[in-house]
């Protein structure tokens, strides 16, 4: 219990001391003591995982019948693992990268209280805790975005933020009738509803569900609320864009994974139209993410569009509610995390040492910077799903799962989106690849010079890409404990 | 006690009297004689009150010798009473409160003519309240036109000549109509004396004969009497006349004349034709209806008023509304509220009237709201009084408008095709008073940066502060004991029938 | 006893001009005594109250002016004599800029009383009173700083107030005419022997009594006297029109449709539907205009109209739970308010600025006031945790379990009002906070947080905001017992 709790509330105390405090002169004494809060809460997370599994506690009552509560189970084991890794790293990475940006004591603070508020998300053992700390994610996250403080920033920010309340308030119109309709609200495998509720009011509850999955769909930049990723992902700082295309993001994923799993049940779902509309809705939106990212010139934006196409891949997953895709979405959601942060973190690097955005700027930047392109390329053929990389895993096991399922129309239909999608994905991301290793002939090698950044950059990059291959050259482990989980909320 | 019997007809007498030997008299004395008198009716009119109390039953006192039906009777019951005293201590207040306004205003070898009319204005006051004949009932009508008359012109400028001219010709048109009237109910009944001619009216009505000459002899008198006080949409003459004569002729015209008149009809209605008998006619619809708009329309005319005076004299042609409104409902509890409400506004305007005077004179005469701005600090109290006849308008509760609204919703309440328009209007007219009302309130407490006008204390005005202390007073008593007071005018108009 | 507390606040307020205070500091000690004082009085009332009625005088007939103490008038009493005390005190520290202090506060104090009249008003009769009454003394504390603006704001206050009064009138005459008595009693008091086939007439002045009184509370299309009537100064806004009078509203419903009228005879017809869909339309129409408006009390008071018609949305599902979501929302909001409304008034105190654009990077130069002021932000926003969202909570499930289709309709409005709360909130924070990168703080030279006196007060509302954001148990419980009859 105490550790669930310190995983949670020491990052956000931590966060805000750093906030309240005064500006220190010494860049040096903030970066340890940051770099001492990250290492502490990774342990506390990495203790919890090992220590606290399969416990639960209940922490106060907000009514009598709202209990804030934490649990860990298999699904927090998952994403918090997950969190905590590309957390490190990206923060890492952001002790060299924020020398070029102002006001580092926030940036620090505000990073410390998001990973909290993450980790409290993973452990949340009921649906009003985790709502509680959505909002709070939402209006947590939102100064990383506008960190910069220029208008751009400050409008995606706010942009970002309406988007995500409304969202979120979409969510809570449904909690309210679920609160009604059935026995608590603690996420429980299979669904709490009613047996009585889900056949009298079957109606109004199935626009509930659709409702809540738009809703949270908000945060995973599900179609039609995905406008404010693209706008609201590039103008962070890197390390920040990491963290939000690959982790923040996520906690919408997670989200609906709870909803549709653990309140809802899937066989109240299955079948129905909010199935069908759901999987039109992530088609869709994996499709046109690739489209726009395809005709994207900045770079970052170019990956935050590819987030709204790789994250509705995994909720295409789980969509179509078979056990396959279901596991093919959850190993989505680690391999997309990894390679999108070190994306991000390559894309940081560049503007770094470059200061350049735009994909036609940067040719020959493979010579320049080979150790970082070279990460580039691998999680790129990952992100794309060329064997054996970790995306390859997991798109075989969306696909499969999609064909083995009885839905008519979508089971061959989405792989074959899925296969166009991953086309346009080598389409927008491998020309950075070519362009930076052959920049062709007329490139000037006379002002060439190597100028890889240093290592507290490359360390953390090098990880994640490492650990993108990982998952898919030993999927095992990973595979059978995600079968694990499946063969419990099916 | 029963030499009290007489009182009424004394009463009656002794104004005439004092009418009479004022003439003689320079104005300073007849002044004396005018408190003297009035004083003497408010007594007699008590004792009057009290006695029919006690007794619980009215009484007739038959002048001379010649008893029923040839003779000439006066009727006191303790709605007549009542009413008589209300009228002497309204009239005694708005004398005392306008009276350093009627000194500078009228030359002074006329004030004593001023005291004559009075005293005539008080004699045929009472006589109608308490005449139990329609022909004495009508002589009376016309001398209270005339005296009115009188009362308007006295203070010599253009505009209150031409406004004594249209009084005077609408006022003889309604006198004219009730006595058309009167004399179509003397064809049919052959009676002049109110008992005798309900009693014949209801064998009419009985035997179903004559009924179109009735209906028309009941609306002739009473679209008479409407005209005479100023029922919308007869009220032509009526801002004038308020609005330039001297201020105690304005508070008595508006508080006393016009319900004077009211107070015949609703003897009409009781005595003469019948309280079913009337009911059944379709008049009180037409009553109703012009009650209701003459509610929107007067104070519509009052909100687009500049003119402080002009603006209450508007607001009479509303409240007069109310009471028709009460009337047209039909039934004993729109009678008790209609009656009521003569007493609440006969109270409320002429405290308004003298309160009004109080705020032009520290404004330089100016009766412009413009000049008004902040008067009410330069008089505290004409402002306190004006703010509580303002809030006793708009019927907050506390004070008598806030009754007189409650009966007549209450009254509305019990008439099944009336109650909507008539409770809607009531918040509609409502509404309109708080906007002219408040206006005028927020508009005197303004302050100004620099005036040049004077403020005055209460040392320049002893007289005129007692009196405003004694109208809020009166209004006060009337807002929160009203229940003896409501108790009254039920038993008297049970005592009518 | 009870007839103490109401005039309590009118003797003291007279006194502060009649009496000969030497300084100024002398007569803000007596009155915030007086206040306190009574504040205890109330409290001490509610603790030991006892079932009986005080009849104070008789009226026409069976109407008097009498007073109780009962679970509402509890919670309103209970609401007023907590927050009046911090106010008076903020009031002394804002009202040194101003002028005419001593009528100021004679009025202000006064209006204390005539609060609780209408919180511990025995029937409708006595509420009416007080209610006509409330608005004549809070019309000079609009009028206070006499400017043209203040006038013409007082002015429309008043029409607006008196008008709504006539109509909310018709009501109580229903009340009188058509219920067995017209003392509060929870459940209604109409008399189903004397309605016979006037079931519609009925609920058609219902729904006028509840526009008239819907007035103060601002609903539309009555609620543009709110906006102007900012022009007062801010303690007159922050406790008057988000506390005293604007709930006195809110209040006059509660005991209309609840203890008049009675939910049984109107759940369910025509007028309720009615009535709801006003109250929703305000909702978002109250959000909507705080969004567009750009001074900052007015977004305020827009927000206020919004959160107004929240209580009314609780009143008007007509279930117990409704009124325990709306008893809660009517006190959570309160606190809320006042705070937010006292973070303009400290900003507008220290600074003269009155216009959202204004406050860039302030948050940095007045931290206190934004960081309550962000507090209460998020609270009006309902964000878990802080109390707004366990009233919008009440609120919301008490519509889910009253099975209204409208009311789930409702339940949407609450939502994007929450939306646009947040939108016209934050973006006051957000500007506070984070200025941008090319802010010249050099214009901020000078700009700090006010002193004690304002800044208790918000302390203390901030913390309470947080005390029931997590712990709300007692006081929901309360509200609970109160819907039931219990007090």
């Amino acid at each position: 219990m105490y550790l669930i709790l310190l995983s949670i509330f020491f990052p956000v105390l931590a966060g805000t001391c750093l906030l309240i405090k005064k500006e220190a002169a010494d860049r040096r004494s903030l970066l340890i003591t940051t770099g001492i809060c990250f290492v502490l809460t990774g342990v506390l997370v990495s203790a919890t995982l090992l220590t606290a599994y399969g416990t639960g506690f209940t922490l106060f009552y907000l009514t009598q019948s709202l209990p804030v509560c934490f649990g860990v189970d298999a699904m927090s084991v998952i994403f918090s693992a997950m969190t905590m890794i590309i957390f490190l790293c990206a923060g890492f990475f952001s002790f060299e990268y924020m020398k070029h940006e102002t006001k580092e004591k926030r940036y620090y603070g505000y990073y410390l209280i998001v990973f909290g508020v993450l980790n409290a998300l993973c452990f949340a053992g009921n649906l009003i805790t985790f709502y509680l700390f959505f909002e709070m994610l939402t209006l947590t996250s939102m100064p990383l975005v506008l960190h910069n403080g220029s208008r751009e920033a400050i409008m995606a920010g706010l942009k970002y933020l309406f988007y995500s309340l409304c969202g979120a308030y979409a969510a809570l119109f449904g909690i309210y009738f679920i609160h009604k309709y059935s026995d608590s609200l603690s996420f429980t495998a299979g669904g709490v509803l009613t047996s009585s509720a889900m056949t009298e009011h079957a109606g109004l509850l199935l626009i509930v569900a659709f409702v809540m999955i738009l809703g949270f769909g908000v945060k995973a930049g599900m179609f039609p609320m995905h406008a404010w990723l693209p706008a609201a992902h590039p103008v962070a700082p890197a390390p920040a864009s990491a963290v939000l295309s690959a982790v923040i993001v996520k906690a919408g994923i997670l989200a609906i994974v709870r909803l549709v799993y653990y309140i809802f049940g899937v066989s109240f779902l299955q079948g129905s139209w909010v199935q069908t509309a759901w999987l039109v809705l992530t088609l869709t939106t994996v499709f046109m993410g690739s489209m726009l990212a395809y005709r994207e010139k900045i770079l970052k934006k170019r990956l935050a569009y590819s987030t709204v196409s790789q994250l509705s891949y995994i909720l295409f997953g789980l969509a179509v509610m078979d056990a396959g895709s279901v596991t093919g979405g959850l190993l989505h959601v680690l391999a997309h995390g990894f390679i999108k942060s070190a994306l991000f973190l390559c894309a940081g690097a560049i503007i770094y040492t470059t200061g350049k955005t735009r994909v036609d700027e940067l040719r020959g930047i493979g010579k320049e910077m080979p150790l970082t392109m070279w990460c580039y390329t691998i999680v790129s053929l990952g992100l794309i799903g060329i064997p054996p990389t970790g995306g390859f895993v997991s798109k075989w096991y969306l696909a499969t799962g999609s064909l083995h399922s009885s839905i008519p129309v979508f089971s061959w239909l989405g792989p074959v989106i899925l296969l166009v999608s991953a086309l346009l994905t080598a389409g927008y991301l491998l020309p950075l690849t070519i362009q930076g290793f052959f920049p062709g002939a007329d490139y000037d090698y006379e002002h060439f010079k190597k100028r890889e950044p240093s290592r507290l950059m490359t360390i953390p990059l090098v990880i994640l890409t490492v650990l993108s291959v990982l998952v898919g050259l030993f999927p095992t482990p990973v595979i059978d404990y995600l079968t694990q989980i499946v063969s419990t909320i099916l | 006690m029963d030499f009290i019997r007489n009182f009424p007809c004394f009463s009656i007498m002794l104004c005439l009297f004092a009418g009479i030997i004022s003439s003689g008299v320079k104005g300073r004395t007849a002044r004396w004689i005018n408190i003297v008198l009035l004083t003497t009716v408010t007594i007699l009119s008590a004792c009057t009150l009290f006695y029919t109390l006690s007794t619980g039953e009215s009484f007739v006192y038959v002048m001379g010798k010649f008893p029923a039906p040839w003779g000439n009777e006066i009727r006191a019951g303790v709605l007549e009473a009542g009413m008589a005293l209300f009228f002497c201590i309204i009239m005694l207040l708005s004398l005392l409160g306008g009276q350093h306004k009627l000194i500078a205003e009228v030359e002074e070898n006329k004030i004593f003519l001023y005291y004559v009319l009075t005293n005539l204005l008080l004699s045929s006051l009472l006589a109608l309240v308490y005449t139990n004949d329609m022909f004495t009932a009508y002589v009376f009508v016309e001398i209270n036109t005339i005296s009115a008359c009188g009362l308007i012109m006295i203070r010599q400028v253009g505009r209150t000549i031409e406004a004594a001219v249209r009084y005077m010709i609408m006022s003889l048109l309604g006198s004219g109509l009730l006595l058309l009237g009167l004399c179509m109910l003397y064809d049919l009944t052959g009676h002049l004396l109110m008992s005798n001619m309900k009693e014949s009216i209801a064998a009419i009505v009985a035997q179903g004969e004559y009924t179109i000459p009735l209906i028309v002899a009941i609306a002739l008198m009473t679209v008479g009497l409407c005209i005479k006080c100023a029922l919308f949409p007869f009220h032509a003459w009526l801002p004038d006349a308020y609005g330039y004569s001297t201020v105690s002729s304005a508070a008595m015209l508006s508080s006393l004349v016009s319900k004077g008149y009211i107070f015949l009809l609703i003897k009409i209605i009781y005595r003469v034709v019948g309280f079913d008998i009337f009911n059944n006619t379709r008049i009180i619809d037409v009553l109703f209806v012009f009650g209701l708009m003459g509610m929107i329309f007067g104070s519509l005319s009052a909100i687009k008023e500049n003119d402080i005076r002009r603006m209450i004299a508007f607001s009479s042609v509303a409240q007069i509304g109310y009471i028709y409104m009460g009337f047209g409902m039909g039934t004993q509890y729109g009678m008790v509220a209609s009656v009521f409400h003569i007493l609440s506004h006969a109270a409320t305007k002429s405290l308004l009237f003298i309160a009004v005077i109080g705020l032009t004179d520290v404004s330089g005469g100016s009766r412009k709201f413009i000049e008004l701005t902040g008067s009410a600090y330069r008089n505290k109290w004409a402002g306190v009084t004006f703010t509580v006849g303002s809030l006793s308008m708009v019927g907050v509760p506390l004070f008598s408008g806030f009754i007189s609204k409650l009966l007549f919703a209450q009254a509305a309440v019990q008439v099944d095709g009336k109650m909507l328009p008539a409770l809607i209007v009531l918040g509609i007219s409502t509404i309109l008073n708080a906007i002219y009302f408040m206006k005028t309130v927020i508009r005197i407490y303004t302050p100004v940066e620099e005036t040049s006008y004077p403020s005055v204390t209460f040392k320049d005005m002893k007289l005129y502060a007692i009196v405003l202390v004694f109208f809020i007073i009166l209004n006060i008593i009337l807002g929160i004991s009203s229940q003896p007071i409501v108790d009254m005018i039920e038993q008297g108009l049970a005592m009518f029938a | 006893m009870i007839i103490l507390v109401i005039l309590l606040p009118f003797i003291a307020g007279i006194l502060v001009p009649l009496l000969p205070f030497k300084k100024r500091s002398h007569w803000e000690i007596f009155l915030e005594c007086a206040v306190i004082l009574n504040s205890i009085l109330v409290w001490y009332l509610m603790l030991h109250h006892s079932d009986s009625t005080f009849v104070l005088a008789h009226f026409t007939g069976d109407l008097n002016i009498s007073f109780r103490v009962d679970g509402l008038s509890m919670v309103f009493a209970g609401l007023v004599s907590a927050l009046w005390p911090f106010a008076t005190l903020y009031a002394f520290e804002y009202m040194t800029k101003e002028e005419h202090e001593k009528i100021f506060f004679l009025f202000y104090t006064m209006t204390y009383g005539v609060t609780l009249g209408i919180a511990l008003a025995a029937n409708l009769l006595t509420m009416y009173f007080f209610y006509e009454l409330l608005t004549l003394v809070t019309v000079p504390l609009v009028m206070h700083t006499l400017t043209r603006e203040a006038i013409l704001a007082s002015r429309k206050y008043l029409y607006y107030s008196l008008g709504g009064a006539a109509f909310a009138f018709l009501g109580l005459i229903m009340i009188i005419v058509y219920g067995t008595t017209n003392n509060f009693i929870l459940g209604g008091v109409l008399d189903p022997a004397r309605i016979g086939d006037k079931t519609n007439v009925l609920l058609l002045i219902y729904v006028i009594a509840f526009m008239g009184f819907g007035v103060k509370a601002a609903v539309c299309p009555f609620n543009s006297w709110l906006p102007q009537a900012g022009v007062a100064p801010t303690p007159v806004t922050a406790l008057l029109h988000a506390v005293a009078v604007v709930k006195s509203g809110a209040f006059a419903i509660i005991r209309l449709t609840y203890y008049s009228f009675g939910t049984d005879f109107l759940r369910g017809t025509w007028a309720q539907t009615t009535v709801m869909i006003i109250v929703m339309f305000t909702i978002v129409y109250g959000c909507s205009r705080a969004v567009k408006e750009t001074h900052l009390k007015r977004r305020l008071a827009y927000s206020t109209i919004s959160n107004l018609s929240y209580i009314l949305f609780g009143a008007v599902i007509m279930t117990p739970l409704g009124l325990v979501g709306a008893l809660s929302h009517l006190i959570i909001h309160a606190v809320m308010k006042i705070s937010s409304f006292f973070c303009a008034g400290a900003i507008i105190h220290q600074t003269e600025r009155n216009y959202v654009h204004e406050l860039d990077g302030m948050g940095y130069k007045m931290p206190c006031v934004f960081g309550v002021f962000t507090v209460s932000a998020l609270a009006l926003m309902g964000v878990p945790g802080l109390a707004g969202f366990i009233s919008k909570w009440n609120l919301a499930s008490a519509a889910v379990e009253s099975g209204n289709t409208v009311a789930y309709f409702g339940i949407v409005c609450l939502l994007i009002s929450a939306l646009l709360t947040a939108i016209y909130m934050l973006t006051i924070v957000v500007r506070a906070f984070f200025p941008g990168k090319d802010f010249d703080y050099s214009t901020l030279e000078g700009v700090k947080d006010p002193n004690w006196k304002m800044l208790a007060p918000l302390f203390v509302f901030t913390f309470f905001i947080i005390l029931f954001g997590v712990y709300s148990q007692p006081l929901v419980d309360f509200f609970y017992d109160v819907a039931a009859g219990l007090y």
